[in-house]
């Protein structure tokens, strides 16, 4: 078995009174497709975020690429940027001035002290590529502040595409894309774990699309419910335990 | 006549107090620009011009403790900066009203103690609206060192920053020291605040950060482009506005501030214009 790209052990989190994640614990191997799945407040957006080290959690272990998270959520650069993050809500601010090839370009650098014209042909050859690969190079000129919901999900895709990664960590990435985009969006995760050898983690809504395409399941509502294949944590029981009776009841109605 | 007035002009910039006040002014334009650029993008315009007002309570400190007023303003700025970072970031109240909160206080304790002193009492406009006539060689020099401290800054963390102003989750994920380099851009930000004081004025400083960079977001596209511009457009606006008011005698601060003013409307204007152009031209198939 190939050395695991994520360990955590025991994370738990607290935000403000209550416990948004207790006491969970998982791994991911490099290669797979792993799917959170779980009702809204089940703490999903938290346990990625204390797993980046944006949340500070109370207590557990998080190890990346055999280096763990300081409790103050550092990590070395080098690990960093073997580390692609796409947050649920890109909400920014839209005075800002930055055009599409500039923000996947920062996908590219390195962070640390680095003069800023370092790099120029390469960075712009990566920043080809990856827009190129999510059908997006026609944007570069653009301002990202007048993309389309859609065309922005692509664009963040190409920030984290756009250097090697190990880990690539999606906040609901697929929501804001239409049919054809999913399906693209999808065929694209699924060419980066089998031809790159990335270890995804993704949280997702679309529990058919995640029956389909990721090959394990965390199911979790604060705690972990049950992990392991679709097929065996899929099932009725289960997710009537995460998401209640009525949910499971809707769906087989559907 | 022109000629003549021309001639009078060329003749007082040969004046080495002409010529420095015109350095003092090319620099805190350029300074204040690059900073400015990232001061209002992350919203500290007004925090800026909180710690101008407030600079007039670290100076009456200095001089009722009998301190020369510009050793004490620097260190005093940066430990209010930071002071007041740590309670904004403390207390759940709006940023603005504490700020308003902070420096109109600060500014009524500052004018009540240069109240004891006397031969202050006619220099208070001084302080206020600055005298960048009376820049002197070793002030040339900080600034210099300023200058090429925060482009040196900017330029070695270009990409933090951006990354930071845009979305700070991501800039965690990424490993930017957020905090870090928050505290770092603070310093910074109240250093210059405190060198420019003494030719600008504790009133007329907030313009030099927040006016041209607000003129630069308006006419670029670029991240990049938008802070050299706005760095650019601070130091044409300071040499404008010198030579406008050596040509009719008018007080050289706010003749600055007020060009400033004239370039950031030009430029809403040009924007204005830009965004109209798409819609007016014939549509191509």
């Amino acid at each position: 078995m190939n050395e695991p790209v994520l360990v955590v052990n025991g994370l738990t989190v607290r935000r403000e009174t209550h416990l948004a994640v207790q006491n969970v614990s998982f791994s991911l191997q490099p290669g797979t497709d792993t799917a959170i799945i779980g009702p809204n407040g089940a703490g999903k957006s938290t346990l990625i975020q204390a797993v980046l080290g944006i949340l500070p959690r109370q207590s557990g272990k998080v190890i990346v690429l055999g280096h763990s998270l300081s409790p103050k959520g550092y990590l070395p650069t080098e690990v960093r940027q073997h580390i692609a993050y796409l947050p649920q809500n890109f909400l920014f601010d839209r005075r800002v001035p930055i055009t599409v090839s500039e923000l996947v370009g920062l996908g590219w650098d390195r962070v640390g002290l680095q003069l800023p014209w370092v790099g120029r042909r390469s960075r712009h050859h990566a920043v080809r590529q990856a827009l190129t690969q999510v059908d997006g190079w026609h944007l570069r000129e653009q301002l990202v502040s007048g993309l389309s919901g859609g065309e922005t999900k692509r664009v963040l895709l190409a920030y984290c595409l756009v250097r090697p990664r190990s880990l690539l960590i999606l906040d609901e990435a697929q929501a804001g894309l239409d049919a054809l985009g999913g399906a693209e969006f999808y065929r694209l995760l699924y060419q980066l774990k089998q031809e790159q050898g990335w270890a995804i983690l993704q949280i997702s809504h679309d529990l058919d699309m995640v029956r389909c395409s990721c090959d394990r399941v965390l199911c979790m509502n604060r705690m972990l419910l049950c992990q392991g294949t679709p097929d065996h944590t899929l099932t009725t029981e289960n997710l009537s335990l995460a998401y209640g009776s009525e949910f499971v009841r809707y769906r087989h109605s559907c | 006549m022109i000629q003549a007035e021309f001639t009078r002009v060329i003749e007082l910039f040969q004046l080495p107090f002409m010529q420095r006040a015109l350095m003092g002014g090319i620099l805190t334009g350029l300074i204040g620009g690059l900073l400015g650029s990232f001061t209002i993008l992350r919203q500290l315009s007004f925090f800026s011009d909180a710690l101008g007002h407030s600079a007039l309570l670290g100076i009456s400190i200095g001089l009722l403790l009998g301190f020369n007023p510009s050793w004490v303003l620097l260190p005093f700025a940066v430990l209010f900066a930071l002071g007041v970072t740590y309670f904004l970031e403390r207390t759940h109240l709006w940023t603005d009203a504490l700020l308003n909160i902070i420096y109109s206080s600060s500014l009524a304790v500052g004018i009540i103690l240069l109240s004891f002193r006397d031969e202050y009492k006619g220099g208070i406009s001084n302080l206020l609206f600055g005298d960048i006539l009376a820049v002197q060689t070793a002030d040339l020099i900080f600034s210099t060192v300023l200058l090429g401290v925060c482009a040196g800054f900017i330029g070695l963390t270009l990409r933090s920053q951006m990354l930071l102003t845009l979305h700070e989750p991501m800039a965690i994920a990424r490993g930017v020291a957020v905090s870090a380099q928050r505290t770092a851009f603070i310093v910074l930000l109240s250093l210059v605040v405190g060198v420019s004081i003494k030719a600008i004025g504790v009133l007329l400083i907030g313009a030099f950060v927040v006016i041209p960079a607000c003129a630069a977001r308006l006419l670029s596209r670029k991240f990049t482009h938008y802070i050299l511009i706005s760095a650019g457009l601070g130091a044409l606006s300071a040499i404008v506005g010198m030579i406008l008011s050596a040509l009719f005698d008018l007080p050289s601060g706010p003749s600055i501030v007020v060009v400033q003013l004239g370039i950031f409307l030009l430029a809403l204007l040009i924007s204005t214009v830009r965004a109209l152009a798409p819609s007016t031209s014939p549509i191509k198939n």
